[in-house]
């Protein structure tokens, strides 16, 4: 194992119950952030390479109404 | 019950809006951060919206991201009773708003988080509240502090 985390996991070990406990939520939600900003990050590229990124909110919340309609109509409709 | 223990569902408009960070909108993407303390439930329609937004790559880091809380997320794959959708439309309901609304009464959901002011605005004695995002970050706050 890499001697960075062999040393992180030692000192996490170290900790008492509830350290350990807060420490792991704070990665968990510092991970979710990271990863959701990655995500985001390319999200926002591929909107920018397609010309969508600058629609207002108006003209998404149009668009996804539309794509609502779609779906729906194609699952229940009969 | 706070927000904190309930089951919510953010409709597709949050999840959008947060991943695009639209920037008159910050709370979406502030409240797509909180998912680690929420419980989130997915249902049918909306997992059908985000697949028709997003790419296959970012459908599958999002739930790549997502399934680290197993306990907060849950998916629901089914389709929802066609007797609760005619009950929606007929009060006035488009037929996915309607889809929307019955998954929520069928899942026994009572937060539906949407940026979409007018969504079910129409319809009385709803099974489930309305909020948007800051307020649903309010009371999140609110039940943190």
């Amino acid at each position: 194992m890499d001697a960075r985390v062999e040393k992180l996991a030692a000192e996490i070990a170290s900790l008492g119950e509830a350290e350990q406990k807060a420490l792991l939520e704070r990665a968990a939600e510092l991970s979710l952030r990271h990863g959701l900003a990655e995500l985001s990050e390319n999200y926002r590229k591929r909107l920018q390479q397609q010309g969508e990124l600058d629609r207002t909110a108006e003209d998404i919340l149009a668009k996804l109404r539309q794509i609502r309609e779609e779906i729906a109509a194609r699952e229940y409709s009969g | 019950m706070s927000i904190l223990d309930e089951w919510i569902v953010f409709d597709t408009n949050i999840w959008i809006f947060g991943l695009r960070r639209v920037p008159n909108i910050p709370a979406c993407a502030q409240l797509l951060e909180c998912l680690d303390r929420l419980r989130v439930v997915l249902p049918r329609q909306i997992l059908q919206e985000l697949q028709a937004n997003l790419s296959e790559n970012e459908i599958t880091t999002l739930f790549r991201l997502l399934s680290r809380f197993p306990g907060r997320l849950r998916i629901s794959w089914d389709k929802t009773s066609p007797q609760i959708i005619s009950k929606y439309q007929r009060e006035g309901c488009k037929l996915g708003d309607a889809v929307i609304a019955a998954h929520l009464e069928e899942l026994d959901i009572k937060i539906l988080v949407s940026e979409n002011r007018d969504f079910l605005k129409e319809i009385r004695n709803l099974p489930f509240r309305r909020l948007s995002a800051s307020q649903a970050l309010a009371e999140l706050k609110q039940s943190t502090t």
